[in-house]
């Protein structure tokens, strides 16, 4: 016993103790679901057997249905021109944003700040608000674009098949951007200033040194920045719902509204399930790559 | 061992004890628990505190819901064996844990009843709580979808009655039709959610078709009529991402010169609505034809994991006692055709409230059927696929007919 407390108080035990917890939170709250999840999308469940471990295997059936049904297509392609368009966006308007304000100017930070007020909204709230902003009929964004003389119709964000996935991506680029500036500002603090002014005065112009500089610089926080994007925007759900429901007619539903379509609206939960499976491989694959892009990276 | 003889003696003593001192001692051991998702300004919160009041053998325990939590809730419950013993479930979901054997069969209980008598009932509703010629349950209160119109409108385009005909519908609808002013000829409801079922199965049900008959050449005229209004712009674009509540905001503005809504929009209505309206029976297909409209509301079912059957049932009873307060009250409609409404006194809603009491006996219950949130999918895919041209109604129904045909086992 002595010994147990003097290994917590000399700091190995306590070590130990500070790894352990953490390790059997994860374990236990992320872990097991996860694999639990798995489980289910090997067999057939139903409401009524949500709560037990025995049902009945049915192998890959439910695999099978997924990859056969007609819309599986259409929302895989809808959730990679979400994921992609999300992130594309979201980086280089935060990149943008980041990059004006390590300009001097008064009360930079304080703007700067103020951005993250979208950040900390819930995502039904801003999904309510650009639900008007969008409306067809009365909504601000079609005011807007019709004074400027860009568009003489109203477009039906949310209704018109062609532009439903671009009414969600246009309110997640919103949301996610004020997250991606402060994490590339942060990023672009940690570029010690004494080079830039050697820079220019070696004669580099502003671009050559934010190619040759800056980008190589934040390598890493860009690489970080992504893969946190993919993460967000493959969880992004609130949208989906408040916004267009997935719809019309499909056109705007991605995998995870899909999944949770399947689980908590038709009650299939093995479908679901299998659903979020094939998300769960595809973000780590795009991990794996990405931890193999930044590991002979030295950081500092 | 003395501690075991004790244990055994203080138990005999004390079932020995209960015995002799008879069935009120022990109905004080009764709690019974009630799910809902009533409020304090809403019938079932009320009703079940007034029962706990006037049975002095029966404790209640009441707990509220929320509407998306009803389903999975409940499922968990039962699943887990924490069910509670009395639950509120949205009527098109009833059958679905019938079936499942999860609810109490409660036929000979209301035969034996001189509190329920299900001729009393409306058809629609009685009809949710069936399952295979049992009753399962006790219709709670109900509603249904009318037809409303904007009269000041109607008398600036020169019509003088609502249409009575889906044709006469479409026609009354271009006349009202003014995208100058923002206005449109009809509001409604294709969103992809039962919403879109609930406002479609009318149609289909007056052209002769069904859930298990979607394709019938009655519903796949009522989804061509739905694309020619959506076709013509007479009704808003959004109509396929809109839920009702948002349609008939329209309407209340003044955006819309009609909209195919429900009796709960009458309180709002009366505030924001700055214009005279009535309300109208839905048209049918022909002068005359087969009149259907949607049901809508919440059952009362008793788990059959309680173990208070008994006292579960006597509180249904003492709820289906109090339907004649539900409309004074807390303003829903009783499921009931033996209970007239009281006048309110407005004269706008009183005249709408008889339209909607002839509506309701129209009213046909979703399903039942166990598998109803599959089937109801099915039926918005084909209504959002037809309407945003993406196939025609024709095959759309006819792809929704396949796959409810599977589900149903045809």
């Amino acid at each position: 016993m002595t010994r147990l407390l003097s290994s917590l108080r000399d700091g190995k035990g306590f070590d130990i103790v500070l790894v352990a917890v953490p390790l059997l939170f994860l374990l236990a709250l992320s872990g097991l679901p996860l694999i639990y999840n798995v489980v289910m999308s090997f067999q057939e469940v139903d409401m009524f057997s949500l709560g037990t471990f025995a049902r009945p295997w049915v192998g890959l059936k439910n695999y099978i249905a997924v990859f056969s049904a007609p819309e599986t297509w259409p929302i895989m392609r809808n959730t990679a021109v979400f994921v992609v368009c999300s992130i594309a966006g979201q980086f280089l308007l935060g990149f943008g944003l980041a990059l004006f304000f390590t300009q001097k100017f008064p009360g930079a930070s304080y703007i700067r700040g103020l951005f993250l007020a979208s950040w900390v909204m819930p995502g039904l709230v801003v999904g309510a608000i650009w639900n008007w902003i969008l409306a067809g009929d009365f909504g601000v964004l079609n005011y807007v674009l019709k004074a400027l003389g860009i568009i003489s119709e109203n477009i039906f964000w949310r209704s018109d098949t062609n532009w439903s996935l671009w009414a969600v991506i246009i309110a997640n680029i919103w949301l996610g951007t004020a997250f991606n500036m402060i994490l590339l500002a942060v990023g672009l603090a940690g570029i010690p200033r004494d080079l830039y002014e050697a820079a220019e005065l070696d004669g580099a112009t502003s671009w050559q040194r934010f190619w040759t500089m800056t980008l190589p610089m934040m390598r890493s926080t860009i690489g970080a920045v992504i893969s946190l994007g993919l993460i967000f925007t493959l969880q992004q759900f609130d949208l989906f719902a408040a916004i267009t429901s997935g719809g019309p007619a499909n056109s705007s539903n991605v995998a995870q509204y899909w999944a949770w379509e399947q689980s908590f609206r038709q009650y299939d939960f093995a479908k679901g399930s299998t659903i979020s499976v094939v998300m769960i491989a595809v973000v780590m694959i795009a991990s794996i790559i990405y931890v193999r892009s930044t590991r002979h990276e030295v950081r500092g | 061992m003395t501690i075991r003889f004790g244990l055994v003696g203080a138990i005999a003593l004390a079932t020995t004890s209960m015995l002799t001192l008879g069935a009120a001692l022990a109905q004080d051991e009764v709690t019974i628990t009630i799910w809902s998702l009533d409020d304090a300004n809403q019938p079932a919160l009320n009703l079940a505190r007034e029962f706990d009041e006037r049975e002095p053998g029966i404790k209640v325990e009441y707990r509220e819901i929320q509407f998306d939590d009803v389903v999975s809730e409940a499922m968990r419950a039962f699943a887990t064996g924490q069910a509670p013993d009395i639950i509120a479930v949205d009527n098109p979901e009833h059958a679905l844990f019938a079936a499942r054997g999860a609810f109490l069969d409660i036929t000979d209980r209301i035969a034996n009843s001189e509190v329920i008598d299900p001729a009393n009932y409306f058809p629609g509703p009685l009809n949710s709580v069936a399952w295979d010629g049992k009753l399962y349950g006790v219709p709670k209160a109900t509603n249904t979808i009318a037809l409303y119109y904007n009269k000041d409108l109607y008398a600036k385009a020169g019509i003088t009655e609502p249409p009575k005909t889906w044709d006469e519908l479409v026609e009354v609808s271009r006349k009202l039709n003014d995208p100058a002013n923002n206005i449109y000829g009809l509001a409604f409801s294709a969103k992809a959610n039962e919403e879109g079922t609930f406002q479609f199965l009318p149609w289909a049900q007056m052209g002769g078709g069904g859930y298990d008959n979607i394709n019938a050449p009655g519903a796949v005229k009522a989804l061509e009529i739905w694309k020619t209004i959506l076709d013509e712009k007479l009704a808003s674009p959004d109509t396929l991402t809109r839920g009702q509540w948002d349609s008939t905001g329209t309407f209340n503005s003044g955006n819309a010169a009609q909209v195919i809504s429900g009796p709960w929009e009458l309180n709002r209505m009366l505030e924001e609505a700055k214009f005279d309206w009535g309300v109208a029976l839905l048209p049918t297909e022909t002068e005359g034809g087969t009149r259907s409209s949607a049901m809508g509301d919440f059952n009362w079912a008793i788990f059959a994991s309680t173990q208070h059957p008994d006292e579960a049932f006597k509180a249904l009873e003492y709820f289906a006692s109090q339907d004649d307060r539900l409309f004074p009250e807390f303003g829903q409609l009783p499921a009931r055709s033996d209970i007239g409404l009281p006048e309110t006194g407005v004269a706008l809603k009183d005249a709408a409230l008889k339209v909607f009491l002839e509506q309701l006996q129209y009213a046909q219950a979703r399903g039942p059927h166990p598998e109803w949130p599959k089937i109801s999918k099915a039926i918005q895919d084909a209504i959002q696929q037809a309407l945003t041209g993406q196939t025609e109604p024709q095959a759309a129904l006819d792809q929704a007919a396949a796959t409810i045909g599977g589900i149903l086992g045809n």
